[in-house]
């Protein structure tokens, strides 16, 4: 769909934040968030501002309103991300008595996007020299975003990448994801007995095997 | 004397900062400088460039007083991000470790694990304890570089997370001389840690063993 064959991905959603790559007969995780997805946190943002789910869209139309950058907190470990002290500071911001004064909630989502995509984009280019990779995929709900796309287009130019996101119907969450999966599995590893199927909605990426990759 | 500071040859280009060998008051240093990133707004990039430039040299500038051999800082330029320090001649550890003997190994090794020992007692974590990050002098010192992803914790995951990177790059680039390395590196590491804090040093060593079982950390080899 994308036309891409073995990227270093970043996937952005409500429940993941995960920088990942195939690897030695697995999807290895090089990076991920130590505490709140990146969806969550805005959309948790978005709630304590009133404003209505999907919040994501309408900060990004607010971002567009501001230059204004309040400086808020930036947390990289290595390869991996922290939003929750970013998710406080920006909800003190909304309670603060310079709100409206001082700053409005433009400059707050402004703020809020350019920190927390900045810190995406530098774990993002910190695995591509690690990996390698010659593309870059940008998945989930919140690769719709232009403004992130934009940062993780540049990285992937300054490293001669080449560089695609997921059209947002299918970056999302959906049916055939799953039944596209199942039939390389079973292409794969041959026919699984009900009895021997179960859920695991906690299950990491880099735990499974994927041997319908090499 | 020659009061000049010349930056000469490009040394490395990593994804966060460039290293230029030069010359500064007649001294053999390296200019370390984290360069501008242009997809992040300038008010962000300042800051992040400047407080990760003052942590580093702050850092190191500490860490000499422990007694453990690292670059000395020269000159500081918060401006530009610019730290100034010794050029330490030698060779790493990861390209001599083919040519050393089992002495030469286990004394190393375990000189390391008396200076990260050091470090963690004092609360400051390397981040990025690699043997390309080892330098071995022409007269037999070890010096430990690059503090660029240092950071301050006196957590037990923090400091087991620090030495298992060690223990990775051991097993992946050195495996034949891996069983010896690292157990002169927690002999070195147990050796140097004040008796009353001796539990703490265990469960630094033990919690290693429960951060490998967790799932990206499982061994390569297991993997096929």
């Amino acid at each position: 769909m994308c036309n891409i064959d073995d990227p270093l991905t970043l996937y952005v959603s409500g429940g993941n934040t995960i920088v990942s790559a195939f690897e030695s007969g697995r999807y290895q995780i090089f990076g991920e968030t130590l505490d709140l997805a990146i969806g969550n946190m805005i959309d948790s943002f978005a709630r304590e501002a009133d404003i209505p789910h999907p919040g994501g869209p309408r900060i990004e139309k607010l971002a567009l309103e501001s230059k204004k950058y309040i400086d808020l907190p930036y947390i990289v470990k290595g390869m991996d991300l922290s939003f929750s002290g970013l998710y406080t500071a920006t909800k003190r911001l909304l309670k603060s008595e310079n709100f409206g004064l001082e700053f409005s909630l433009s400059d707050i989502a402004y703020s809020l996007q350019e920190t927390s995509f900045a810190m995406l984009a530098e774990v993002t280019e910190r695995a591509l020299a690690h990996t390698g990779k010659s593309e870059v995929l940008l998945t989930g709900g919140v690769a719709a975003n232009k403004r992130l796309q934009n940062m993780i287009r540049y990285i992937s130019n300054e490293h001669n990448t080449r560089f695609e996101v997921v059209p947002l119907r299918f970056a999302g969450d959906n049916g055939a994801m799953i039944a596209w999966t199942g039939i390389l599995k079973y292409l794969s590893n041959g026919e699984d007995s009900i009895e021997n199927t179960t859920i695991g909605p906690k299950e990491r990426m880099d735990n499974i095997e994927v041997p319908w990759r090499n | 004397m020659n009061y000049e500071i010349e930056k000469k040859n490009l040394i490395k280009k990593g994804a966060e900062a460039s290293l230029n060998y030069g010359k500064w008051f007649n001294k053999e240093v390296i200019f370390k400088h984290r360069l501008p990133k242009n997809y992040r707004i300038e008010q962000l990039d300042k800051k992040i460039r400047t407080s990760r430039t003052l942590n580093e040299a702050r850092a190191l500038i500490k860490i000499k007083n422990y007694g453990i051999n690292v670059p000395c800082v020269y000159e500081i330029d918060s401006e530009e991000s610019i730290i100034t320090m010794d050029y330490i001649h030698g060779e790493k550890l990861k390209d001599l470790i083919k040519k050393l003997n089992e002495d030469q190994l286990e004394e190393y090794f375990k000189k390391l694990g008396t200076f990260i020992s050091i470090l963690h007692q004092n609360g400051h974590i390397h981040g990025d304890i690699t043997t390309s990050n080892v330098i071995i002098t022409p007269n037999k010192e070890l010096f430990l570089i690059d503090f660029g992803l240092h950071d301050y914790s006196d957590t037990i995951e923090d400091k087991s997370v620090d030495i298992h990177l060690l223990k990775r790059v051991l097993m992946s680039s050195h495996g034949n001389c891996f069983e010896l390395c690292y157990k002169a590196f927690l002999e070195g590491y147990r050796s140097c840690y004040q008796s009353k804090f001796l539990e703490e040093c265990e469960s630094i060593i033990s919690n290693i063993d429960i951060i490998e079982t967790r799932g990206r950390y499982i061994k390569k080899e297991k993997r096929r």
